[in-house]
């Protein structure tokens, strides 16, 4: 899957749209199919990254052309999921470090959450808590979860060692618990944590 | 395995199981409760992000890639002309677009937080007419009650010290005898921003700046030096009480 990655770090001058086995062929059915079925699995963890739906549909709509681009690169279509969500991490921080976009109003966020959603009040403290974590915890916590990325994936998808990744989700979890009532755990000493 | 390793592995993936953190949660009563609970509070963080977000049409990957190719087409310059009228309609309805976000911009309000501080000083405002210092002792324990171990403030002459009820916490909101006249400080360990932001709103002036522990925010009614303050202001934070 790597050479798929490398493809999609690629900001240079697009390459026409082609097709293997032609436009409009089979594979490319098979590729639009797929991209429509994740969709929805790649809007929601756009979102939670981004944490503005109009952002995420904008980051989502960018990394599907960038995954039509190099649709050939797919050789594993039980890989999609997580070279698509790798996309979408990517294009979001892309988009983070390009334009420096302005603050979201979470409590305009977090009510629409609850307008949209209608459930219990616990769950929604949770989210809200989810979408006031810093970057740093928020990302790691989201590729886990929703990703299904593991430690080692996640590392070295934010260039961090496995130890800092570990101790990045300890935090996370250890500032939900909080929400609770229960006592944030002393954290464990952990060596390789970068700033 | 010991218990700080097995809290460690616990605490970033609940899920997470080996032979040796196995055997260490058998032997280990407090590393196993920590476990359960948090499988528990895994069991609602994975609820609360499958929510799906508020739908919006989606627009099917092929027709995101039609557009891509029309416009590239278009780039290139063999688009299928457009007509002079319809071109200036949508001349005309782009420069509205513009000037509606350029009116909006430049009536935008100010940063929320900024703004739900002078609101909450402008709630208090006998905390700037006093003048006596207070007792570093009393200091230290409102800091104490609000979580805080450790502050810079107690180093300095207080002439107003409280304990407030601040977007869902109690916080310490502090005024400082400085020789540029009373300057308020407020220790805001849930309120996190990426820089440093300044304002200027309803007479006050000041700067919200990043803290290892939150945030804290300065402002003064007179032309103080903020930032300088801002600087050398410090706290640390334990365990705060809930509302």
């Amino acid at each position: 899957m790597t050479d798929i990655l490398e493809d999609t770090r690629n900001s240079g001058p697009e390459k026409p749209v082609s097709s293997g086995v032609g436009p409009g062929g089979a594979a490319d059915e098979g590729i639009t199919r797929l991209l429509q079925s994740l969709r929805p699995d790649l809007v929601r963890f756009a979102h939670w990254l981004a944490r503005d739906r109009a952002i995420a549909e904008d980051i989502v709509q960018e990394s599907m052309l960038r995954a039509w681009r190099s649709r050939e690169s797919l050789k594993d279509a039980t890989s999609a999921r997580a070279w698509l969500l790798t996309i979408v991490r990517r294009e979001h921080a892309r988009l983070y470090e390009r334009k420096r976009l302005e603050l979201v109003s979470l409590d305009d966020e977090i009510d629409h959450h609850v307008l949209a959603t209608g459930d219990d009040t616990d769950l929604h403290t949770l989210r809200a808590a989810i979408l006031k974590l810093p970057m740093e915890y928020r990302e790691p916590l989201i590729m886990q979860v929703l990703g299904g990325f593991s430690t080692e994936e996640i590392a070295r998808e934010l260039s961090l060692s496995a130890t800092a990744v570990l101790t990045r989700l300890f935090r996370a979890r250890n500032k939900l618990r909080t929400i609770y009532g229960l006592v944030p755990s002393s954290e464990p000493v952990a060596t390789g944590e970068t700033p | 395995m010991n218990c700080q390793h097995a809290t460690l592995l616990v605490g970033a993936d609940p899920y997470t199981s080996s032979p040796g953190l196995t055997e260490h949660l058998q032997s280990c009563p407090r590393c196993a409760e920590f476990q359960r609970e948090m499988l528990g509070l895994e069991a609602n963080i994975r609820r609360a992000l499958e929510v799906a977000p508020p739908a919006i049409p989606a627009t099917s990957p092929t027709a995101n890639v039609a557009s891509f190719k029309n416009a590239r087409r278009a780039a290139a310059g063999t688009a299928k002309p457009v007509h002079p009228t319809l071109w200036r309609g949508w001349a005309l309805a782009a420069s509205l677009v513009v000037a509606v976000i350029g009116a909006v911009w430049l009536l935008r309000p100010t940063d929320t937080l900024a703004r739900d501080v002078v609101a909450h000083v402008q709630g208090e405002p006998n905390s700037w007419v006093s003048t006596q210092v207070i007792d570093t002792r009393a200091v230290e324990e409102l800091l104490h009650k609000a979580g805080v171990t450790g502050s810079s403030l107690t180093s300095q002459e207080v002439t107003y010290a409280q304990y407030c009820f601040f977007r869902g916490h109690f916080v310490p909101h502090v005024v400082l005898h400085t020789t540029q006249g009373p300057v308020t400080v407020m220790l805001l360990p849930d309120e996190h921003v990426s820089g440093r932001e300044s304002f200027h709103e309803s007479g006050y002036m000041g700067v919200i700046v990043p803290a290892p522990h939150g945030s804290l925010a300065v402002l003064s009614r007179t032309a103080a030096s903020m930032d300088s303050l801002a600087r050398q202001t410090w706290f640390t934070v334990a365990q705060r009480p809930q509302p």
